[in-house]
């Protein structure tokens, strides 16, 4: 509890009044003769005990009075700290500022982030002296308190927004680490912010919550800087179905247009940074324009599709045409890669049981190859034609329900893969005798050495990918659970033993068993599946994969196969705040790379074998990133905002509460308010008018009484 | 109220200074204000002769019976058939009491006292007095000459009400001291302990008397005119009681009332005359309430 006039709290020293006056001289009633005590004495002791209780119910009317009065005067109000403090005690505060990039919304010509330096330029002129001030950004880094007031208003004045902010309620935990440790009485955090919804996540706010209720002589002021009602269009995220594809195919990049507060014609149009032809300099050359009509708050999707891109890595961005109030969320970057036509080779024995065109149509379907749109070109041979075959020129090969190998094909498998190829297994019914399968050639290829067939006569065995964080499922994560695998019941399938070293499942079966199997070789990888891909649906099939509405199978296979090649694993594009991984062209020894980032700024990095691995520290700019190095041709990479650091929808003040809990936190929009609350949370709550209203229900109740017991 | 009742207003009757007019005037009044005499017939008549005695008063001998037959006779008059009354006032320290501070109790009973012995020695009643405070502490033998009037009412004038009561004590002595039925009419407000002065009526009726009681109280004893916060004190012990007298005035009126009540329930019971009266009450109740009771005896 505070007072305003401290000094006037020694009025209540008058409460001695009222009891001196009861006391001694405690006023006496009139005196009258009167002979006839007798009948009064009789009938008196009852009233006489009332007569008491009155007169010290009086006197507590009085001293209360008095008390109450003198107490209203001093200015009372209560802190919730529990603490006796003075207003202009030294405080221990930390200011700190929402720096993401959706703090540049423009509005009345200023951003939000320069709002907020404004508002807390003024607040730190009103912290009282020697108190301690700190100031933090939602960016990563060390925080200590500022060595004294001028320092801290050049560190607010040097703030700047940043693609790669934590969530402000991490901030708000070191903030509130800091003034902890600090011996001030009184603590303050001022929390600059738009109050956008994308800077608090729940599981953020699910650590700070218990971290605000557990403070005590903390006060967390919400400084409100954004715009209750924002317009913006914006892009969402940008998708690329591959980043590497062949020259055949076509480049889809897709995102949305989403309208916040405003509606109307919004343009959109893809570039690529490439050779003018005209003039040969590289610039932003536009190949495509899509005209959005969005109402406030809707979405739309929009798809760019390009074709005829020649070999090589390629750069671009979709963006609004135009200017807004966020530019943040206008432009998204993307890189992609394009590649000749993958050479597969398909080896398949003869057999009444195996249908290879499944797989060929699923790779490289009839309408694609007439139409030159195939990615990969397909050759089917027999089985006993492998030998004489030279598998350099293939990028992977798919051993299609094979029947037992010699050693020396095996030896020549081994040797292939480890050059940095890829071979697909697809195990069947002619793997039998099986021997073959188990020779140690074989043992170096193989995930797991082959065991038994197992039946599994009532379909209920499926497909059932349970973490699909492998680029095989990539496809599959984007449905989400949605894929029908019980739909494609496995009936037979081979049962392996233990697995290799540096073996390991992508694919399980329902009961457990391994579907999928992946195990690396020297610079390739092999994959095994332990049910064929060709199986004929008509002669008792080992699974029904193919059949009926088999998108699963196709993307399957598809995706096997570009793994085996190099197209799946390879990340261009990245979002702020990823490592970014880019694989180098193996070399013996170190070699350097030089990457320039999109504000020109240049910085080296090496990779080393035998990973040859590019990896970067997450970088903090979007942009198209390229990287150079000697010998070779330029490369690169993208980096995109996550589209929730720039949602401008709000939380309301409801939310706030039930998020951060009313009382631990209160919400100003100006400076008024930010003054108010700070006296009520430094100062507490004034309780004059409770004060003096008691005190006239006091004065009443006393004039009641009295009038009562003094009349005359 | 008629012309007469108004004049006979204690208030009215205290302007007179000298209580022999004073009494005049309350009985005349009273007379005036009546349309007929119920006590009509009353004088002074010869009813029989009967022997001397010894102890008889010598004036009353027939000097001309004892010439015609040598024996002393005496007169017997209607006179004889009266009955001796005693003024008996109560001279406490409670009886100079006036909340007004206009008649006070002792005033009240004076006035009606000299009213009654003026009336009584009219008719040729033998009047004596008693006063009395803790015991009788003046007396005046009873007489029915005219000359009676004149000690009786100096007397009266004389008394001042001071000292502590015991009205009780006062009345057991007075019975010892009356040796023929008379007619005790006494003047109190009888404050004190009810059983021992109801016992001392009772004794006083036991031995023959006719007791007629004037219970003489304030007009503020009877309606508790008091408000908010009073300190009552005792004229005669000095004690202080303490009250919210808004509140308790029901209180006292009930056990004023109470008292009044039971004392007329039991001097009825005893044949008791029992007048309650207080100073704001006109003089002529009290007479009335004496002319029935001689009435009653003739």
């Amino acid at each position: 509890m505070t007072f305003l006039n401290v000094s006037l709290v020694a009025g209540t020293v008058f409460i001695a009044l009222p009891i001196i006056l009861h006391l001694l001289l405690r006023r006496r009633p009139r005196r009258v003769e009167f002979p006839a005590i007798q009948f009064v004495r009789q009938r008196q002791l009852p009233q006489k005990r009332r007569l008491r209780i009155r007169h010290w119910l009086l006197l507590a009317l009085r001293v209360g009075l008095i008390g109450l009065l003198s107490l209203a005067l001093a200015r009372p109000s209560v802190i919730f700290s529990g603490d006796w403090v003075l207003q202009e005690e030294p405080v221990a505060a930390a200011l700190v500022f929402d720096t993401s990039v959706r703090m540049e919304y423009r509005h009345e010509n200023q951003t939000r982030l320069e709002a907020a330096k404004q508002l807390a330029t003024w607040l730190l002129a009103e912290l009282p002296q020697q108190s301690e001030i700190a100031v933090l950004s939602s960016r990563a880094g060390p925080v200590a308190f500022e060595v004294d007031r001028a320092s801290a208003r050049e560190r607010i004045r040097r703030l700047e927004s940043s693609a790669d902010s934590q969530p402000l309620p991490t901030a708000i935990s070191r903030a509130l680490e800091l003034v902890q440790q600090s011996q001030q009485r009184l603590r303050e955090i001022y929390i600059f912010t738009d109050l956008a919804r994308s800077a608090w996540p729940s599981q953020s706010l699910a650590q700070l919550r218990p971290q605000l209720e557990k403070a005590f002589g903390l006060s967390v002021y919400l400084v409100d800087v954004g715009v209750p009602e924002p317009k913006d269009f914006g892009l969402g995220g940008l998708e690329l179905p591959r980043q590497i594809l062949s020259s055949r195919g076509t480049l889809i990049v897709q995102t949305q247009v989403e309208a916040t507060g405003v509606g109307g014609a919004c343009p959109v149009q893809l570039e690529l940074w490439e050779e003018d032809p005209k003039t040969g300099q590289r610039s932003w050359q536009k190949r495509e324009e899509k005209l959005c009509q969005l109402q406030p708050g809707q979405k739309e999707q929009v798809v760019f599709r390009l074709r005829g891109l020649s070999a090589g890595v390629h750069q671009g961005q979709v963006r609004i045409v135009g200017g807004d109030a966020l530019p943040a969320n206008d432009v998204r970057y993307f890189t992609f890669e394009v590649k000749p036509p993958w050479q597969l080779l398909l080896v398949a024995p003869d057999s009444v049981h195996l249908v290879p065109a499944f797989v060929t149509e699923a790779l490289a379907p009839r309408e694609f190859r007439l139409t030159g749109q195939a990615r990969y070109d397909c050759r089917l041979i027999r089985q006993e034609e492998l030998s004489a075959v030279d598998l350099s020129q293939y990028a992977a090969l798919f051993l299609l329900d094979p029947q037992p190998l010699e050693d020396a094909l095996w030896q020549k498998l081994v040797s292939y893969v480890a050059d940095g190829h890829g071979l697909a297994i697809c195990l069947g019914r002619n793997a039998q005798p099986m021997d073959s399968f188990l020779t140690p050639a074989a043992q170096t290829l193989l995930p797991a050495p082959l065991q038994m067939q197992v039946r599994r006569p009532d379909y209920d065995t499926y497909l059932a990918p349970a973490d699909r964080q492998h680029p095989i499922l990539g496809e599959f994560r984007r449905l989400s659970g949605s894929v029908p695998w019980d739909a494609f019941p496995v009936l037979c399938y081979w049962q392996l033993g233990e697995l290799a070293k540096g073996a390991s499942v992508i694919i399980p079966y329902t009961d457990g068993g391994p579907a999928l199997l992946e195990r690396v070789v020297g610079k390739g990888r092999v994959l095994m599946i332990t049910t064929p891909l060709t199986d004929h649906t008509n002669q008792e099939p080992w699974n029904l994969l193919p059949t009926g509405d088999a998108w699963p199978y196709l993307i399957l296979v598809n995706e096997m196969a570009a793994y085996l090649v190099g197209a799946a694993e390879q990340q261009l594009n990245y979002t702020v705040g990823q490592t970014v991984v880019m694989k180098a062209e193996a070399t013996a020894g170190r070699r350097s790379f030089v990457i320039t980032a999109p504000d020109g700024m240049t910085f080296t990095a090496q990779a080393e074998a035998p990973a040859n691995q590019l990896v970067l520290t997450p970088p903090a700019v979007p942009g198209n990133y390229r990287v150079h190095s000697g010998g070779s041709p330029d490369t690169g990479f993208s980096v995109n905002l996550p589209p929730e650091h720039t949602r401008l929808d709000r939380l309301t003040p409801e939310e706030i509460d039930q998020l951060l809990g009313a009382k631990n936190v209160r919400l100003a929009r100006s400076q008024q308010e930010i003054n108010r609350h700070v006296s009520l949370g430094r100062v507490g709550q004034e309780l004059f008018p409770f004060l003096i209203g008691l005190v006239a229900c006091l004065w009443g109740v006393e004039l009641l009484v009295a009038n009562r017991f003094y009349k005359d | 109220m008629s012309l007469v009742a108004k004049y006979l207003k204690p208030e009215v009757v205290r302007q007179i200074r000298r209580l022999d007019l004073r009494a005049k005037f309350i009985v005349r009044g009273f007379f005036q204000g009546l349309h007929r005499s119920p006590f009509h017939g009353f004088s002074v008549e010869f009813s029989e002769h009967r022997k001397y005695t010894p102890g008889d008063d010598p004036k009353d001998i027939d000097w001309i019976v004892y010439a015609k037959t040598d024996k002393y006779y005496v007169k017997k008059f209607e006179a004889e058939t009266n009955i001796t009354g005693y003024l008996t006032l109560d001279l406490s320290r409670s009886m100079a009491y006036t909340y007004r501070q206009e008649v006070s109790k002792w005033e009240y009973a004076i006035s009606l006292a000299a009213a009654l012995c003026y009336l009584m020695i009219q008719q040729q009643d033998p009047v004596g007095l008693f006063a009395f405070d803790e015991k009788v502490r003046s007396s005046l033998r009873p007489k029915s000459k005219r000359t009676q009037l004149g000690d009786v009412l100096s007397l009266l004038a004389r008394l001042q009400p001071t000292g502590r009561t015991d009205v009780a004590a006062s009345l057991t002595q007075i019975a010892g001291m009356l040796r023929h039925a008379s007619l005790v009419m006494v003047f109190s407000d009888l404050l004190g302990p009810l059983e021992p002065i109801l016992e001392a009526f009772y004794r006083l009726r036991h031995r023959g008397h006719d007791v007629i009681v004037f219970h003489i109280l304030d007009e503020a004893e009877v309606r508790f005119p008091f408000d908010g916060l009073v300190e009552l004190e005792d004229p005669e012990t000095g004690q202080l009681v303490e009250v919210d007298a808004s509140d308790f005035r029901p209180t006292y009126l009930e056990e004023i009332q109470q008292f009044r009540e039971s004392l007329g329930r039991e001097c009825a019971r005893a044949k008791i005359d029992y007048v309650p009266l207080d100073t704001s009450m006109p003089f002529d109740r009290a007479l009335s309430e004496y002319l029935i009771n001689r009435s009653q005896r003739s």
